[in-house]
């Protein structure tokens, strides 16, 4: 991420959070937190309960971020946030947290269809992570249709182009779920497993023989001797963590979408 | 294959459909999305690390390092470059790099307590690492990155404490304090769980072989077989190696060593020289008479005394009659005695020392700043003394001297004094780039600890050539010494690689 990126997320992230931005230059912003954002974000807690159990007027943080220190005209005072920074990545967990669910209703404007309908979809954004010692993530975005029980793959990127509100509109029949959405969920489930069970996983292989070949060095190092030493076991231990494989499978996002 | 899966989100989603709970925003959504795709590790190889710090621009032998160290050997690694590359650099990438992996949750740094703070500076403003230097009343569950001292490591309760946490990774600094493994901090390492493990330290054979043996089963036991089968195959006799490549190759394997001609830096010379000196008669004749002593009483019989008397009598008058004075009690017999006197009487009588002149001379030719290494207290009191005769200002520098008076004197010495002088134990943690000229005013037994002496000014950041003066009477057990180092450094070169110049830029075969 870029520092010009790195700002407009931070536009972006406050304004949707209704956080006030007092001055936005290029290269820094300030914002005036709200209370639940300074809860979040600014880790005081003792504040807060003391402000509640005393009933004081509540005073959120007012922050300023420089996004581009090398281009600052004047002297600022400020946070450097950058990626990597871990205000940014505290940022980014925020982000996670406040965006994971949503019902969105496509925006219909063809006034001349009769009775427009929207059929309602499940969407649901998974993260697979593959873990030996070495790491890789892969994202996959599903949708299924909660009618036909039809699964489609890309589905967060098949939605960049449609026009969402949060709130049904009166003249749009909203076809009802036949397939419930924890089902539905279920099922994505499952394809998910059966995408990873057909997946290569060679590294999971040579993970294992990497394994196997650090445990016969450590045996090289015992050999002839019967009663083994503590730290023995404790070096087994530290190979079976280093080396064995295992796949952790993550639901990032995902909501309800009803699409004509 | 173990699966695991969380139903966090799938709660969360039923009370969103049940009208407990909002639903989120549509814009934070797509944003959280977006950022999970920027943020995502496509490829198991390759370093994540850099682009999460862009206010660092590491080396190229760095990245380099880092890449091998996770790639090819699997996080557990023996980093071996010469003083001054930036081991602590790379120690951080690799450590950034699991991190943001996910692969390490918990480190623990063992360094020594000089270098903790600077420890945890580099790896929470260059790496945004979150590290804390241990407390006692510090409880080790809530904090995930900690440095401590291996002092402290290895006593109770603290040893306790860290058995009992699951640490993902281990970085030790200055590794070569373990490489005798009969120590209470070689036990306490070996039975710490290392997961992924880094040992850091420019000197990984500082005398003889063994101690890279000790060192590497440490990391990983059996990667050079057992001691007996280590012993039988790579030490006939000490130090003939008879299988030099094929030792060589598996220390390859877990060992990475930059060179400072290999990081494609430009480096300023190194100009070694040994500066041979001749006692004057006085002094040949009380250094003589030391010889002498071993026939004439039981108490100078040791080996040891007899070396610490004759190592001194080449360092200083004073350095001398202290151990003399107190070896001199010990003695019984009244003729003993006399003999001790009678040297005593001698030695205090010597008006030059050639050295501490020779010293001088080369100071005052470079007319430059200068440290100087000592291994004596009472020879750097001297040649304080005896510098301020001549009109030259010093500054004294001793390893027990802690961190604010370190930084005092290094200040006292750019700013004012001409010379530092310093024992043994300053050779550690000072950086001096701004000075260019050492002189080794006594050797120490071990090559490394020279290196370590040379590497406080010649490392990266050092705009000069540096010239280094070994300073070694004739005829004396300095030449002993001058012999035995070079043995040394040869064992190292076949096992470990070549070395930067220590002695002498001309290598003696042997």
């Amino acid at each position: 991420m870029y520092p010009q990126q790195v700002h407009s997320y931070l536009q972006t992230f406050f304004r949707e959070n209704n956080c006030q931005i007092l001055s936005d230059n290029n290269h820094y912003i300030t914002v005036q937190l709200t209370i639940d954002m300074d809860k979040k974000i600014m880790n005081r807690p003792y504040y807060w309960k003391y402000l509640e159990s005393t009933n004081g007027v509540p005073c959120p943080a007012q922050l300023t971020f420089i996004t581009n220190q090398n281009k600052l005209e004047k002297d600022i005072k400020g946070e450097v946030v950058h990626f990597g920074s871990p205000r940014l990545n505290q940022l980014f967990q925020a982000t996670k947290e406040l965006g994971a669910f949503v019902q969105m209703y496509e925006k219909v404007v063809d006034k001349f269809e009769s009775r427009p309908f929207l059929t309602p979809w499940l969407g649901v954004n998974y993260k697979v992570s593959y873990y030996s010692d070495q790491t890789k993530e892969i994202l996959h975005s599903f949708g299924i249709n909660l009618m036909t029980g039809n699964v489609v793959e890309d589905f967060q990127e098949s939605l960049r182009e449609v026009d969402f509100g949060s709130v049904m509109s009166e003249n749009v029949f909203h076809l009802p779920y036949i397939i419930k959405p924890i089902r539905a969920l279920e099922r994505l489930d499952s394809v998910i497993e059966n995408i990873i069970q057909h997946d290569d996983h060679t590294w999971a292989e040579e993970a294992n023989r990497r394994w196997q070949r650090d445990l016969e060095v450590l045996e090289h190092f015992y050999v002839g001797i019967e009663n083994r030493p503590e730290c023995y076991e404790m070096e087994k231990k530290a190979l079976k963590e280093q080396y064995e494989s295992r796949i952790k499978i993550e639901i990032i996002s995902g909501g309800i979408f009803y699409l004509k | 294959m173990i699966i695991e899966r969380s139903s966090e989100w799938k709660e969360g989603f039923i009370k969103r459909l049940e009208n407990l709970e909002p639903w989120s925003n549509w814009s934070l959504y797509n944003m959280s999305y977006e950022v999970e795709k920027n943020n995502l590790i496509t490829e198991f190889r390759g370093l994540q690390s850099p682009k999460y710090l862009p206010a660092l621009t590491p080396l190229s032998h760095q990245l380099e390092v880092a890449e091998t160290v996770i790639e090819r050997m699997n996080g557990k690694a023996i980093l071996a470059d010469e003083v001054g590359l930036g081991k602590t650099i790379e120690a951080g990438l690799i450590l950034k790099e699991y991190l943001i992996r996910g692969l390490v949750k918990k480190a623990l740094i063992l360094a020594p307590a000089s270098l903790i703070n600077q420890w945890i500076e580099e790896l929470n403003y260059k790496f945004y690492i979150p590290a804390i230097a241990y407390k006692k009343s510090y409880s080790l569950d809530h904090y995930d990155v900690v440095v401590m001292s291996m002092d402290t490591a290895k006593k109770s309760p603290h040893r306790e404490l860290i058995y009992a946490q699951d640490y993902d990774m281990i970085i030790i600094d200055e590794a070569h304090k373990l490489k005798n493994h009969k120590t209470k901090i070689y036990e306490f390492v070996q039975s710490l769980k290392k997961k992924f493990c880094l040992l850091l330290t420019a000197t990984p054979i500082q005398n003889d072989v063994f101690e890279l043996f000790y060192l590497i089963s440490l990391l990983k036991p059996g990667h050079l077989g057992n001691f007996e089968t280590f012993q039988t195959s790579f030490s006939a006799s000490k130090h003939s190696l008879e299988h030099d490549e094929y030792l060589r190759e598996l220390v390859n394997q877990v060992m990475v060593r930059n060179r400072r001609q290999d990081t494609g830096i430009e480096w300023t010379n190194r100009k070694v020289q040994i500066v041979p000196i001749h006692f004057t008669p006085e002094e040949k004749e009380v250094y003589d008479m030391i010889l002498e002593l071993k026939n004439v009483s039981p108490v100078f019989s040791g080996a040891f005394s007899m070396i610490t008397l004759q190592k001194e009598m080449c360092s200083s008058k004073e350095a001398t009659y202290l151990t003399l004075n107190k070896m001199r009690q010990n003695c019984v017999e009244a003729d003993e005695a006399e003999f001790v006197e009678q040297i005593i009487q001698k030695l205090m009588a010597l008006e030059t020392n050639s050295k501490a002149e020779k010293a001088y001379e080369i100071v005052s030719e470079a007319n430059d700043k200068v440290i100087i290494f000592t291994e004596y207290r009472a020879s750097q009191a001297y040649l304080q003394w005896y510098l301020n005769s001549k009109g030259i200002t010093s500054v004294l520098f001793n390893g027990q001297f802690n961190k604010n008076k370190r930084e005092w004197m290094k200040r006292l010495f750019k700013e004012q004094a001409q010379v530092l002088i310093a024992t043994e134990s300053g050779g550690e943690g000072i950086n001096l780039q701004f000075c260019h000229h050492v002189i080794n005013y006594d050797l120490p037994w071990n090559p490394m600890k020279l290196e370590q002496r040379i590497g406080r000014v010649h490392r990266l950041g050092q705009e000069h050539d540096v010239h280094i003066y070994n300073l070694a009477i004739h005829d004396t057990i300095e030449e002993d010494i001058l012999h035995l180092l070079n043995m040394k450094i040869d064992v190292f070169e076949k096992v470990v690689g070549e070395l930067d110049d220590i002695l002498s830029a001309f290598k003696k075969s042997i």
